[in-house]
């Protein structure tokens, strides 16, 4: 056990941001989703096991604050001098004299970078300049709050590729925010989802993924027509714009997808997707047609 | 293998850092610099033109030099850490600093002996200027020292006054403002800006004596030449400005520890 948190409150004003009931325990080598909505309490909850808000409850580490590395949302540097001399002193090293410094360097194709200041960098090295730097304190527990917000599509894709290439084969633990649940399907292996301050559900990504989908989901286009031909299937809450099926076993799943194929229907077929887990345990959570904004 | 980063106290790097994060924000250089020199350069030759050249023009020189070099604490310290840390406060670097585990107190400590050594290189240029071009008086070795080390406590007072400032508000605009209003009140008081301490009304002379400035303006020339000098009163606004410094610093670390709690 790395974390454990139980009967945490946190409050902003009189407004409760975040409720922990029941414990929820980050253990060694878990690579923890935090999702949910804007205001659900993922921020607040990195801030708050960080100790930067005030709260009620019990957070529990078998680490020092030394052993947690942290990936803001927002990380801001002074813009005086150039980044290379601000990674050197937070590192407390000199890049020409540390091999593992130059390697991620390389390895996140930031040299051209090391001269320019902060604010010369676009979103993209600037996510990298404190990646770098996060993983350089190779720290037990990690946190990513958002680290791609804000950045195109491929410079994500490359981004996240990087993480968890980075990641595979380690044991250190990590709890990543993220609107993008794509990414977490590459990343996570753990989830937990979070709505409007309390706890949706947490755990085994895949666990989740059956307890609110079954075996798989067949997700297409939420036209009239394609309704009518999948009546009598399992629908799943999804998105307006989709309709997602649930299959509950191979032979279901060939039927539906024979059915799809024979209209020329375009379809995806999943057994990891968080959006669609996610509306459904947030369904299960509230009961049908609450809970929503 | 567990490789995180063993921070020592205190270290060379990181005084570099704080010591190359005053000298890229490029106000510094003008206000910290350039506005003394410029302005002991423009009084200097006000005087020239109106004291017949000799001793008395030396010593008008010498004291007028010696009031306007504390305009290099003001500028650097109280307007210029004032401005850089309040703006370092809205974009939460501090709090970004201290979650890579650099200590808060160890960032305190690098910064006011980064900015001190910035003042001895502001205040080589300066003395460069006074003795080559204003041709100061030679000072006393006792008077030499001692305004070093007035100086450099009226840059600790300066420093304690900006960080708390800047602590209370937290916002560059405010802070700015409130700084700069300071900074140009103590200059009018202490007479920097042409205005005789004989010239000002009662209560503002008073205020003016619990001002360390008031007596380099006034009285710096004296003892530059190691004469005879009732340090008392400047004493008492040495200690009047420093506690009024460490009560505000208090309270607004006080402040930010409550709400970092």
């Amino acid at each position: 056990m790395q974390l454990t948190i139980e009967n945490l409150t946190v409050k902003y004003g009189t407004e409760i941001a975040l409720e922990i009931k029941e414990p929820l325990t980050v253990s060694e080598g878990d690579r923890v989703g935090i999702i949910g909505s804007n205001g659900a309490g993922k921020s607040t909850l990195i801030k708050s096991i960080l100790g930067l808000v005030e709260y009620r409850g019990s957070i529990r580490t078998d680490l020092n604050p030394r052993q947690i590395a942290t990936h803001m949302q927002f990380n801001e540097y002074t813009d005086a001098m150039p980044c290379k001399y601000i990674m050197e002193v937070i590192l407390d090293t000199k890049v020409s004299k540390n091999p593992r410094l130059q390697e991620l360097i390389h390895y996140f194709e930031f040299e051209d970078c090391l001269r320019k200041k902060y604010d010369k960098l676009s979103g993209g090295q600037k996510q990298r300049f404190t990646i770098i730097m996060v993983m350089m304190q190779d720290a037990p527990l990690t946190f990513y709050d958002e680290v791609t917000s804000g950045l195109d599509f491929e410079t994500r894709q490359k981004l996240v590729e990087k993480l968890v290439n980075w990641y595979q084969g380690k044991t250190s633990s990590l709890c990543i925010v993220s609107h993008y649940y794509e990414e977490l399907e590459q990343l996570a292996n753990k989830i937990l989802i979070l709505d409007k301050g309390k706890v949706i559900d947490y755990g085994d990504r895949d666990q989740l993924f059956r307890k609110y989908c079954g075996r798989a989901v067949v997700v297409f286009d939420a036209r009239s027509r394609h309704q009518e031909l999948v009546k009598g299937y399992r629908k799943l809450a999804s998105p307006a714009h989709l309709t997602a099926l649930s299959v509950k076993d191979e032979a279901e799943e060939l039927a539906v997808t024979k059915l799809l194929l024979e209209n020329n229907i375009n379809y995806r077929r999943s057994n990891s997707d968080i959006e669609i887990m996610y509306s459904n345990a947030r369904q299960t959570f509230y009961g049908e047609g609450q809970g929503d904004e | 293998m567990n490789k995180q980063i063993q921070r020592k106290k205190l270290s060379a790097s990181m005084l570099l850092f704080e010591f190359r994060n005053i000298t890229g924000n490029p106000y510094i250089h003008i206000f910290g610099i350039g506005l003394p020199v410029l302005m002991v350069l423009i009084f200097g030759n006000v005087l020239a033109s109106n004291i017949p050249d000799g001793e008395m023009l030396s010593k008008a020189v010498t004291g007028l030099f010696l009031g306007l070099g504390t305009m290099i604490p003001l500028a650097a310290m109280l307007v210029g850490y004032a401005a850089t840390f309040s703006q370092e406060l809205e974009k939460g670097i501090p709090q970004r600093l201290e979650l890579f585990g650099i200590d808060q107190g160890m960032t305190i400590v690098s910064r006011i002996l980064a900015e001190l050594i910035f003042q001895v290189c502001s205040f080589v240029i300066y003395f460069a200027v006074g003795a080559l071009i204003l041709r100061i008086e030679a000072p006393a070795v006792k008077g030499l020292f001692c305004y070093m080390i007035c100086i450099a406590a009226l840059g600790v007072i300066s420093f304690g006054l900006a960080h708390a400032v800047a602590l209370l508000f937290r916002k560059f605009g405010i802070t700015y403002c409130v700084t700069m209003i300071l900074y140009f009140c103590i200059m009018i008081v202490s007479g920097m800006m042409g205005i005789d301490y004989e010239m000002l009304p009662p209560p503002v002379q008073a205020a003016a004596r619990l001002l360390p400035t008031h007596y380099f303006v006034k009285d710096f020339a004296d003892i530059w030449q190691g004469r005879e000098y009732n340090f008392i009163p400047m004493l008492q606004a040495y200690l009047f400005t420093g506690a009024l410094a460490g009560v505000l610093l208090f309270f607004s670390l006080r402040r930010r520890a409550g709400k970092n709690a």
